[in-house]
């Protein structure tokens, strides 16, 4: 009973081979038929996501295929050369197999650290290895494992609760700070700038459905506009469109400052004292900089959006040795039932061979006392169960001790000379 | 001060609990040291969120508040069917009714807002309203059944308005801790995170009104009680002199203009930090009030010719 691994990610693998050894959905499918055919009885499992590319392969009774040969059959599938992937591709047996896993279905070995798509992915590979075959027991407990540390990573530590891109730190820590909804606040989209769409992706998320487009250049903000869902207004009219919004993003490309303080002055006096959030995502700054100190408003530029964003890293990297203990623990209690399991066979001839010796000396008793009734017999029969049961009960316990920090192949080597248990 | 509770089984109902089992002698035997006790860990485990961050500990806050509520639920009912008085028939009592309701205000929002540290700050209120029970009399007011309606519907508008300055009080606290955060443009603490500044203007305002209104309804309910009392010659008159009454009139005054004053900076861009300072003053002078009725002497609520008279405090 053997797991192996052999993988890459983005931090071993260079960006242009990733790109060429990533598997799409049909060429996973296709891959896993072939290794079905090429491995049978074999159970594997193909994770390929933009940062990673790995392959599980695992078998209960013959000998899982040696990382060479996976290496080769994923050089194949990809039309590549042995030798190119070699040196970047790492490869993993057993335990390490399985804290591999663990920690990447919990997003440690993530590019952002503690992220949560990867384990959408986790789930989408073992879906995908289940239609192709190619799962089995093995590879079912150790995903579902893995599932599970996942989850307990995700509640027993604060890993994936801080946000640490730039849009959803300005929508959830700093927007939802002083709004407390937004379907009925009015959102101004100022410029086109990359990350425009991706707040706005945000804010749409938190329920925001009044969103306006302005832009130097008026076709565009039709488009725009058109494109977000969104309504165009008027460059022109910056002034009036900033007294009516409640919150700003502005991304423009502008070489000096969009909206002044003798600008924002004018939206200033028809706001009613209402406040306003401004997410200045753009560099050099739509907003003039001392706007951020007029009461009821709420500037952030980049800068500051970037310092909250390094501070949610921190406080991620600081849960860390948390979630590895967590991972540690259950990659120990995965590997100990797994080790376990692999003595079942060697437990199941030692029951069935006192089982069977106490059969025939139970025949022989009933044989010689051919007086005693059903009852009597039953009590004879149960009394040598129990008996069974108890001798037996301090070996097995051993074995399950000794599992737990390895295969107990001393013990069962031991088991099968001492009770002449033969395969 | 008296921490343990002398509320021995001495009015008409202590049969009927002595009998069925140790159920009356468990209840006779809580202490306005139990519950309190009970709430001051559960401000201690709400005040450790930064540092312990385990379930555990919102587990142990929610148990200590629920075990601190249910003692003083049952302290206040033991209390009302032995020494046969009505929840609001003496300051102690009042007292101890005012930090009951916000004792399971704070249990309640804390349920419902599991990531809001709302113990941390209403608990403290809790604990101050308890320790100020300890100072007060127990000494029921005297009231004719004319009265007693009166002198119900007079506490209960003072109890109201207590607590919706400490709930004001609490959410412009917070108001001022969340601002603070956004203007340093920190992200939130860990297990720190605060409602919304929208929402916390909306419930300081609130609560402003609230109290400004229940206020001034319980000073409009205690002219008519003190009418009530001086008709049956029940109580002494209580001039307008009195400092009960002065106090009271301070506290009403205050908060009708703190009203208004929120009102009128509602417009403004700096209205919610102006409505968060009033609801902080509007607890100051709350407390100052009640400090100077636990030390001050009064003829409120007092019997006809007892000229000498307690330094009880009628909230």
């Amino acid at each position: 009973m053997t797991l192996a691994l052999v993988g890459g990610t983005h931090r071993t693998v260079p960006l242009d081979l990733r790109e060429r050894l990533a598997f799409s959905a049909e060429q996973a499918a296709d891959a896993l038929a072939r290794f079905r055919a090429r491995f049978p009885g074999r159970e594997g499992v193909l994770l390929s996501t933009c940062n990673r590319v790995e392959f599980y392969a695992a078998s209960e009774r013959d000998a899982v295929p040696a990382e060479d040969d996976i290496l080769a059959f994923l050089a194949e599938c990809r039309g590549l050369e042995v030798t190119q992937l070699a040196p970047v591709l790492a490869r993993r047996r057993d335990d390490a197999v399985v804290r591999h896993l663990f920690s990447v279905a919990a997003g440690l070995d993530s590019m952002v650290l503690g992220e949560p798509q990867i384990l959408a992915q986790v789930k989408q590979a073992w879906a995908l290895a289940q239609e192709s075959r190619t799962a089995g027991p093995l590879t079912g407990e150790m995903f579902q494992a893995a599932l599970r540390t996942a989850k307990r990573v995700a509640t027993e530590t604060a890993l994936g609760r801080e946000r640490v891109s730039i849009p959803s730190v300005a929508v959830s820590d700093f927007a939802a700070g002083v709004f407390e909804r937004f379907d009925d606040k009015r959102v101004l989209l100022v410029g086109a700038g990359k990350m425009a769409a991706e707040t706005l992706r945000y804010l749409r998320e938190a329920g925001a459905r009044d969103v306006t487009v302005v832009n130097r250049t008026a076709g565009r903000a039709v488009e725009l506009a058109a494109r977000l869902g969104a309504r165009p207004g008027r460059f022109d009219e910056l002034a009036a469109e900033l007294a009516a919004a409640d919150l700003v993003v502005s991304t423009t490309g502008a070489a000096v400052p969009v909206v002044t303080t003798e600008l924002f002055a004018q939206a200033e006096a028809a706001r009613g004292g209402r406040p306003l959030v401004v997410l200045d995502l753009a560099v050099p700054r739509d907003f003039d900089p001392r706007i951020n100190g007029r009461p009821g408003v709420w500037l952030y530029s980049i800068d500051d959006l970037a310092a909250a964003c390094d501070a949610n890293r921190e406080r991620r990297r600081g849960e860390l040795p948390a979630a590895r203990a967590i991972v540690d623990e259950e990659t120990h209690r995965f590997m100990g039932d797994l080790h376990h399991r692999s003595t079942a066979p060697v437990i199941e001839r030692l029951r069935a061979g006192w089982s069977e010796t106490g059969e025939s000396e139970l025949d022989r008793l009933f044989r010689r006392l051919p007086q005693l009734g059903e009852a009597e017999r039953a009590e004879i029969r149960q009394a040598f169960e129990r008996y069974a049961a108890k001798l037996l009960h301090p070996p097995l316990a051993s074995l399950r001790s000794e599992s737990r920090s390895g295969p107990p192949h001393g013990l069962l080597d031991a088991l099968k000379r001492l009770f002449d248990l033969n395969d | 001060m008296q921490l343990q509770c002398d509320v021995g089984p001495r009015g008409p109902h202590e049969a009927g609990f002595r009998t069925g089992n140790g159920m009356a002698e468990f209840v006779s035997g809580i202490s306005i040291l139990c519950f309190a006790a009970s709430y001051a860990v559960a401000l201690v485990c709400e005040a450790s969120r930064p540092v312990f961050r385990s379930g555990l500990r919102g587990a142990a806050m929610i148990g200590f508040a629920i075990a601190g509520l249910v003692a003083h639920t049952l302290f206040l009912v033991w209390r009302g069917l032995n020494e046969s008085t009505a929840p609001l028939s003496s300051p102690f009592d009042w007292y101890l009714l005012a930090a009951w309701v916000l004792a399971a205000g704070s249990l309640w929002l804390t349920l419902a807002n599991p990531r809001t540290p709302v113990g941390l700050f209403i608990l403290p209120v809790v604990l101050a309203l308890v320790g100020a029970a300890t100072l007060a009399s127990r000494e029921p007011f005297l009231q004719s059944p004319a009265s007693r309606v009166w002198g119900r519907i007079h506490g209960s508008f003072n109890l109201a308005a207590s607590v919706a300055v400490a709930v004001g009080a609490a959410a412009g606290l917070m108001w001022l801790i969340q601002a603070g955060r956004l203007a340093r443009k920190r992200p939130p603490l860990r297990g720190f995170r605060m409602p919304s500044l929208e929402r916390l203007a909306h419930l300081t305002h609130r609560s402003l009104a609230v109290a400004a209104w229940t206020a001034a309804a319980g000073f409009a309910s205690g002219i008519v009680l003190n009418a009530v009392n001086r008709r049956h010659g029940l109580l002494e008159t209580v001039p307008w002199t009195d400092p009960v009454v002065l106090r009271m009139g301070v506290v009403v005054a205050w908060l009708i203009a703190a009203d208004a004053l929120g009102h009128a900076a509602r417009r403004r861009p700096d209205g919610g930090r102006i409505t968060a300072w009033l609801s902080l003053v509007s607890l100051g002078v709350l407390a100052l009030s009640i400090l100077w009725g636990l030390l001050g002497r009064s003829q409120h609520g007092v019997p006809r010719h007892a000229a000498a008279v307690t330094g009880e405090a009628m909230p």
